[in-house]
């Protein structure tokens, strides 16, 4: 997009902001024992002050309230929010159409931050005032460049009274991969499946190694024929001599932690966060890097004593980790 | 009646016991219902399919309302929850084990946060910071 | 024929884009205006350039940049792998080629949409099974995907054995973020950092903070080298190489050696500062500047003991104590480096060494005679000495 096209697109979308999203929505019924009883039943709530009125008496709150996160479902549209919309309905809406149209057609909800001033009571009725909040600069995200959009809701009741808000932030981008462009507007089918750890690829060199994990459960170490050096990660060559005939003994599992991290961030597919990684000696002399499981983040140390465990995936996937040594 | 933690029962690094929770098509549809969500993507698996992803997705309404669920079930009935922060993630969808875990993040005066973190097999679908006032 | 590269060649040009989140354009688009621009500051013509030099990891082709710009016949072309490892490895082998005269006028590069395009530590994996993906194979299932993972496993035991903490860390952040405060071409240009700042960003992998980590810009940076006799001849004060060289260790991988008997040292820094000062019969107290690589704050601390300026362990007393800012004993990356200028892959903190030689840095000391530049950490890497003429 050239500059000029682009000064013309944020002076148009940076037009809505501080505008109402449209007018003054009020809850189709007032807070009501049926809704959040049915609210109780799909979130497993068995909270006493939701669901029972002698129980509530005996709370700090004296009577029925209704949970505090369904503040927005009081002015949710219902029924009709299944038919989507063709023409926009409202100024977000308008604001969304002008990104799309010019390419930005991902939409990511990213944030929400919600205040309640207090839990509300039967008989409320809710009413919500959304606005167009502000609009971020472009920013470089890992979906596509695109504009985050905030808009924010304040709740009041019948009489006025302030009962708490709501900030949702939204991102708008341009999809970085064409696929996902495609999807969004609906022409390719799911595609999408359930993510996996990254597999080692199975070469010449390596796979015998992955095998063996998976057929014998043990951590093999590659071992010279010639002259019984043991080696790791496996190569197809003694570097000591010269020699390319190997086998494999089996690792005690014994080890000790040589040094670790604790990985936050990046958050990959098919990983669970955080990952405690460590690079670990093993009793052999050899040294490898795994995973140390059944430890909090915090209990790892340098020189901790540790044992293999072979941890199966869902996928059936086998992989050597680690995990705190028995007394 | 459950007792209500105390402010001074808290200390900041406390974990909350975890929840794994499996997610099911009702679980999912019920939910987004409940909130008064009729989008189609949360109660239809061709209107998600549409949109590439497997099957119906779980509405933020209804994370955030299980969360506060597993919060409030810890602290007890007299705790109120007065701010909830998000980051949303990944998708939550039926089939996936909803692994929630949470821990105290600060605590100041009366009022605590508590970090809620929700990871599926995706990866993070939710983290949601609740603020506590206890009594 | 020369038989050592002390003396033998210089660098006459330096070119570079705007470092971005966005560029817009095509990496292509950036090489070729960063070579045309240290090409025009040379003062010569697209055509009496001979060879050019880059990165494995950069996509835009020799003949492709050659043709784009304008560059005619060509005697000598060359990639250099190893990501920001490359680096020096580029100024060495167009100094090589100059020197022995397989081409007269060098221009080396490296552009990337590193921010917008495809951007580091996104994990490997592929199809085709090399010795390349194999070897990331016993790291990758393990979750151990990006570079700040890797250098974490590193830092956390030289940190260990050192007694270093995260305020050590910091100075490097903090003094190179106030670098870039006078640098307009930064990223981090008008954006200083306190102690509080760095200790509040988040952790990545511990004990590394996103502070602790390179930015990931768009840009491309462009070097031009020649003879010292040709680059006199040319229109800028000429960086002469007083002492270049590439170095891998015994048991270096690419990211990973972690099967070396004391992972809290940097062997093949050890073995670049050991040739480049006696190439250029130098030695660290004769250097007024450095850029030393810095994709991680650890990184630098590790560099300053590889290279002499402190012994082993001491390099968080030497980064407390003011030392690598501009007054300092050892002013630097005076831009703002990879930290806070651009992640160009190291490139960039070549072209701010030949600034310093010249004079014309954003924090330029008193007097600069000598400066050392590295290239990437935990890679097969090198190190260039450029020297007043």
């Amino acid at each position: 997009m050239s500059d000029e096209k682009k000064k013309a697109l944020e002076a148009q979308i940076r037009a809505f902001v501080g505008k109402p999203v449209g007018p003054v929505v009020v809850g189709r019924d007032p807070v009501n024992e049926p809704m959040i009883r049915q609210w109780c039943d799909a979130m497993g709530e068995t909270h006493p002050a939701y669901l029972d009125a002698d129980a509530a008496k005996k709370t700090v709150h004296g009577e029925i309230v209704a949970p505090p996160t369904m503040l927005q479902a009081w002015v949710m549209e219902g029924w009709a929010m299944h038919e989507g919309y063709d023409e926009p309905k409202n100024e977000q809406h308008r604001l969304h159409k002008v990104l799309a149209d010019n390419g930005y057609t991902g939409v990511l909800g990213t944030n929400t931050e919600e205040n309640y001033t207090r839990y509300l009571r039967l008989g409320e009725t809710v009413k919500a005032l959304t606005v167009i909040d502000s609009i971020s600069e472009e920013k470089a995200t890992g979906v596509g460049i695109g504009y985050f959009i905030t808009t924010k809701t304040t709740f009041e009741n019948q009489d006025g009274e302030d009962l708490g808000s709501m900030s949702f932030r939204v991102l708008r981008f341009k999809p970085a991969n064409a696929q996902a462009a495609a999807s969004k507007e609906g022409e390719s089918k799911a595609t999408a499946q359930k993510p996996s750890r990254i597999k080692p690829p199975m070469g010449h060199d390596n796979g015998w190694w992955w095998e063996k994990v998976a057929s014998d459960g043990v951590i093999p170490i590659q071992r010279c024929t010639s002259c019984q050096k043991l080696r790791h990660p496996p190569r197809p060559m003694c570097d000591a001599c010269g020699s390319q005939g190997f086998d494999a003994i089996a690792a005690s599992g014994r080890a000790t932690v040589h040094t670790f991290t604790v990985i936050h961030y990046p958050q990959f597919p098919g990983y669970e966060y955080p990952i405690v990684s460590i690079i670990v000696d093993l009793e052999e002399g050899e040294r490898m890097a795994s995973t140390l499981v059944d430890c909090k983040p915090e209990d790892v140390s340098i020189g901790m004593a540790v044992e293999a465990v072979i941890h199966e995936d869902e996928d059936g996937f086998k992989i050597p980790f680690f995990r705190p040594a028995a007394r | 009646m459950q007792k209500t933690k105390k402010i001074d029962e808290l200390e900041v690094g406390q974990e909350l016991p975890p929840l794994d929770l499996p997610i099911t098509a009702t679980l999912v549809a019920g939910g987004a219902l409940a909130s008064r969500d009729y989008t189609p993507v949360h109660h239809d698996r061709d209107a998600a399919n549409a949109q590439g992803l497997p099957d119906m997705f779980m509405n933020i309404l209804t994370t955030q309302g299980l969360c506060s669920r597993y919060v409030t079930d810890w602290a007890g009935p007299d705790a109120i929850v007065t701010r909830v922060r998000t980051k949303l993630g990944g998708p939550n969808m039926p089939g996936d084990l909803l692994k929630i875990r949470g821990k105290v993040v600060s605590t100041e005066g009366k009022d605590a946060d508590v970090e809620v973190s929700g990871n599926n097999a995706w990866g993070n679908h939710v983290t949601a910071t609740f603020t506590l006032r206890l009594p | 024929m020369p038989t050592t590269l002390h003396n033998e060649a210089a660098v006459a040009g330096i070119g570079q884009t705007a470092y971005t989140k966005n560029s817009g354009v095509s990496e292509l688009q950036l090489a070729t205006e960063a070579v045309r621009k240290a090409i025009d500051d040379a003062g010569i013509q697209p055509s009496e350039v001979d060879g050019l030099v880059t990165y494995t990891m950069d996509s835009s082709d020799e003949v492709e940049v050659a043709r784009t710009v304008g560059i005619g016949d060509m005697t000598f072309w060359s990639q250099v792998n190893y990501g920001g490892g490359a680096a020096v490895g580029l100024v060495a082998h167009a100094a090589m080629a100059v020197a022995t005269g397989a081409a007269k006028n060098v221009v080396v590069y490296r552009a990337l949409n590193g921010r917008s395009g495809q951007r580091m530590g996104q994990g490997v994996s592929g199809q085709i099974i090399s010795s390349d993906l194999i070897h990331w194979s016993w790291y990758m299932p393990f979750g151990l995907l990006t570079p700040a993972s890797w250098i974490a496993l590193q830092a956390r035991l030289y940190m260990h054995k050192y007694g270093a903490t995260s305020e050590h860390l910091a100075h490097v952040a903090i003094t190179q973020r106030m670098h870039a405060q006078k640098n307009p071409n930064a990223a981090m240009y008008g954006k200083p950092m306190t102690m509080d700042d760095y200790m509040k960003s988040r952790m990545i992998c511990e004990p590394l903070r996103l502070f602790d980590c390179c930015q990931e810009d768009d840009g491309g940076c462009a070097l031009l080298i020649t003879t010292p006799e040709r680059a006199r001849d040319m229109k800028q004060t000429p960086a002469v190489i007083r002492g270049v060289t590439q170095a891998s260790f015994e048991g270096q991988e690419q990211m990973t050696s972690f099967y070396r008997d004391d992972l809290a040292w940097l062997p093949e820094m050890e073995l670049a500062a050991k040739r480049v000062y006696e190439m250029s019969g130098l030695g660290p107290k004769d250097m007024d500047a450095a850029c030393l690589y810095d994709a991680f704050t650890p990184e630098v601390l590790m560099q300053l003991e590889a290279f002499g300026f402190c012994g082993r362990g001491e390099a968080k007393d030497f980064v407390t104590s003011e030392s690598l800012t501009l007054g300092g004993a050892l002013p630097n990356n005076t831009h703002g480096g990879l930290l806070s200028e651009a992640y160009l892959h190291g490139v960039n903190n070549l072209a701010e060494g030949v600034r310093l030689v010249r004079g014309e840095s954003c924090n330029q000391p008193d007097k600069v005679d000598h400066v050392l530049v590295t290239s990437g950490v935990g890679v097969p890497t090198g190190a260039v000495i450029f020297g007043k003429d």
